[in-house]
């Protein structure tokens, strides 16, 4: 068998690119179906997203699967235009460079976990239209497996990547959970709904809203099944609030340190966090001096977020080990799977080879004693055990290289073993 | 006959200090009318030992130790109920009840009383004591870890800046649930502790007892520990200075033990 996958990725080719190799979600089945009746095909599967498009193909020994997948892709582009961005991975790469994909090692944002959705979903297409059937299939569903593992086993996936969650991971960490808790929105803005709507999500109980006009507030605080404020309370109400997310569009600093530390002595010293995605600043930055006073601006949840990217490449590096263990398992059992017939054969061909001369023997020179009959049993299980052990190492040793199929083919032939 | 209405007054404080007791622990406010009632009745007993004393000896009873105490407990309860009535503020029993009780108790003990019964309670009280005052360790020794890692944790997201203990450490709520479970149970074991540890060493050591060093020092913590849980409960002294406070602390505690196991006089003699 010989699997190779190729492919354009965001990181080889520009969207155009991609674009014009996509193969659009109802197209896939038909395109699937084209690519797996091609001669010497015997599994396929596409994976097509807006980051990558993957084609894997396992042909039987004998075909040379480049070509045929450059015959089929050059039915719908010019090889020529593309080539160039096009990646080829075989054998053992090809079933590296899938596991890395499905752990989204090798996605935009690494250890975000969409890709491992698609791949299901192309795995789930392609099941269905009987493109799957053997070694391919195997990898793909331990590709799964591998996924799992990277997600348990590393922290690749825990930490907020985009501004509002990275807000709401922000939450937990000052207060643990968020049950309880009030949050308070000042000012409207897309960005500030979406933080409140995750820290709802998360167990956040209580919306405050307030706006200068009240019946904005009332209006976004019916979003939340929250209640809405009036402007003129706002410093007053704020004592009431765990988290604030401040998004007015007020020219200077709606909340100054002397508030806060009025607010925060009304609180008992209670912890708070502030979150000022408003541009100009809506709080004014000394208010972070104060003790158990959280202040975090558009730019400081932007450093949150960059930090947790670099958190996560460090475990991409756990991952990226792991994947190589994994890669060496699966290549260890199809290289089992691979000779296990041929081994199976050889043997039985010998133990029939075996059992006629010990029946001929047995005609002639019989009947034996039992005593005879144990060693003659064991003098030629011995010997067939010798002889064959030789050849069958070497077979295991040659599994797996590239010369493999000839080797097991001349070995097949050589022992006359039969399919 | 004096000391015996003191006692009265004392057992009648003691639900001043189970008030406290049950404060702390549960965080919720428990008994306290019980508590204020008992309290104003023990302010009365009070009242009545500190006059008896003062007419058997023709004299006001403030020329010792035990009896100036004993007149300060009185004052801090008068002084409490006043404000109390005043100011209705009721976050202040938790630190005026167990303090008045133990001054009380302190201030009964001032005539040594005749040997133990028999050495078994004699051992008994004594590894009660221990006990208690090992388990109270334990506790306050989470208090003090809890409250190195909110540092920590704290400065992590003040600076905004998060680096690996960020990832690692645990949310600052949690910490802080930790580090008052722990506090308000040591203390509730220490304090158990100093009045098990008072009531030994008065029968054991007779007359000399408080003058002992290893036992103002003990004294001297807890009031540190007092002091500490009363500034979380009222003030909600949490983060940076509760967690130097507690540091602290655990450095006197230290020193309690080092007293205890006479390590003081080894030192002393160099």
């Amino acid at each position: 068998m010989n699997l190779l996958i190729t492919g354009v990725s965001h990181k080889t080719a520009p969207v155009e690119v991609r674009e014009g190799m996509a193969f659009p979600e109802d197209d896939a089945p038909q395109a699937l179906a084209e690519l797996s009746a091609r001669e010497g095909v015997q599994e396929a599967l596409i994976l097509s997203t807006c980051n990558r498009v993957e084609i894997a193909v396992a042909t039987a020994d004998g075909f040379d699967p480049r070509g045929i997948v450059d015959s089929f892709l050059a039915r719908r582009n010019s090889l020529d235009a593309v080539e160039r961005y096009l990646y080829r991975h075989e054998g053992r790469d090809a079933i590296h460079h899938l596991f890395r994909v499905a752990s989204s090692l090798d996605s935009m944002v690494v250890g975000e976990p969409q890709i491992l959705g698609q791949l299901k979903a192309a795995y789930a297409v392609a099941h269905e239209r009987g493109a799957l059937s053997g070694a391919l299939d195997g990898i793909v569903t331990r590709a799964f497996g591998v996924a799992k593992r990277v997600r348990s086993e590393t922290g690749i996936g825990q930490m907020a990547v985009s501004v509002s969650y990275a807000a709401v991971e922000l939450a937990r960490k000052i207060f643990g959970s968020l049950s309880h808790r009030v949050v308070m929105i000042a000012g409207a803005g897309k960005m500030s709904e979406l933080a409140a709507r995750h820290l709802r999500r998360s167990g956040a109980t209580e919306v405050l809203v307030t706006n200068r006009t009240y019946e904005r507030a009332v209006e976004m605080a019916r979003l939340f099944d929250g209640t809405a404020v009036d402007y003129e309370r706002f410093t007053a109400t704020l004592p009431k609030a765990d988290i604030l997310i401040a998004s007015s569009g007020a020219p200077h600093y709606i909340l100054t340190r002397d508030d806060m530390t009025r607010v925060i002595a009304a609180r008992r010293n209670k912890p708070m966090f502030l979150i000022d995605i408003a541009v100009p600043r809506n709080i004014e930055p000394a208010v972070n001096d104060l003790d158990n006073v959280f202040l975090y601006d558009i730019d400081d949840l932007q450093e949150v977020v960059n930090a947790n990217l670099r958190e996560r490449k460090k475990e991409a590096e756990r991952a990226e080990a792991l994947v190589e263990e994994e890669v060496d398992r699966a290549l260890a059992r199809l290289k089992a799977a691979e000779i296990t017939p041929t081994i199976v054969g050889l043997q039985d061909q010998l133990e029939q080879i075996r059992c006629g001369e010990m029946d001929r023997v047995r005609r002639k020179y019989g009947p034996f004693t039992p005593r005879e009959e144990e060693a003659f049993e064991a003098l030629t299980r011995g010997i067939v055990n010798k002889i064959a052990h030789g050849p069958i190492s070497e077979l295991r040793h040659h599994a797996g290289h590239p010369d493999g199929a000839h080797v097991i083919a001349a070995f097949r032939k050589a022992f006359r073993v039969q399919d | 006959m004096s000391v015996i209405w003191l006692r009265v007054a004392l057992a009648l404080y003691s639900l001043g200090l189970l008030h406290a007791i049950l404060t702390l622990v549960r965080r919720k406010e428990h008994l306290f009318r019980v508590a204020l009632s008992a309290f104003s009745l023990g302010a009365v007993f009070h009242f009545v030992s500190i006059v008896e004393e003062g007419i058997v000896n023709h004299r006001c009873p403030i020329t010792n130790f035990y009896e100036t105490l004993s007149m300060c407990a009185f004052l801090i309860v008068i002084v409490y109920l006043f404000v109390h009535w005043r100011y209705q503020l009721a976050s202040l029993s938790v630190f005026i009840f167990p303090l008045v009780f133990v001054m009380t108790l302190v201030a009964g003990l001032g005539n040594p009383v005749s040997a133990w019964s028999s050495p078994v309670v004699r051992n008994t009280w004594l590894t009660v004591h221990i006990v208690l005052v090992l388990l109270g360790y334990a506790a306050l020794l989470f208090t003090a870890v809890g409250s190195v890692l909110y540092l920590f944790q704290e400065r992590e997201l003040k600076s905004k800046k998060p680096r690996g203990f960020y990832h690692r450490l645990p949310p600052l709520g949690t910490l802080d649930d930790l580090i008052s479970k722990t506090m308000a149970l040591g203390f509730v074991l220490i304090t158990l502790a100093v009045i098990a540890g008072t009531t030994w060493a008065f029968i054991e050591l007779k007359s000399a007892w408080i003058e002992q060093p290893k036992i103002v020092i003990s004294f001297f913590t807890w009031g540190v520990y007092l002091a500490l849980v009363c500034l979380r409960i009222t003030a909600g002294w949490r983060g940076r200075k509760a967690a130097i406070m507690t540091v602290a602390l655990v450095g006197f505690a230290a020193l309690t033990w080092a007293a205890h196991a006479r390590l003081g006089a080894i030192l002393l003699k160099q």
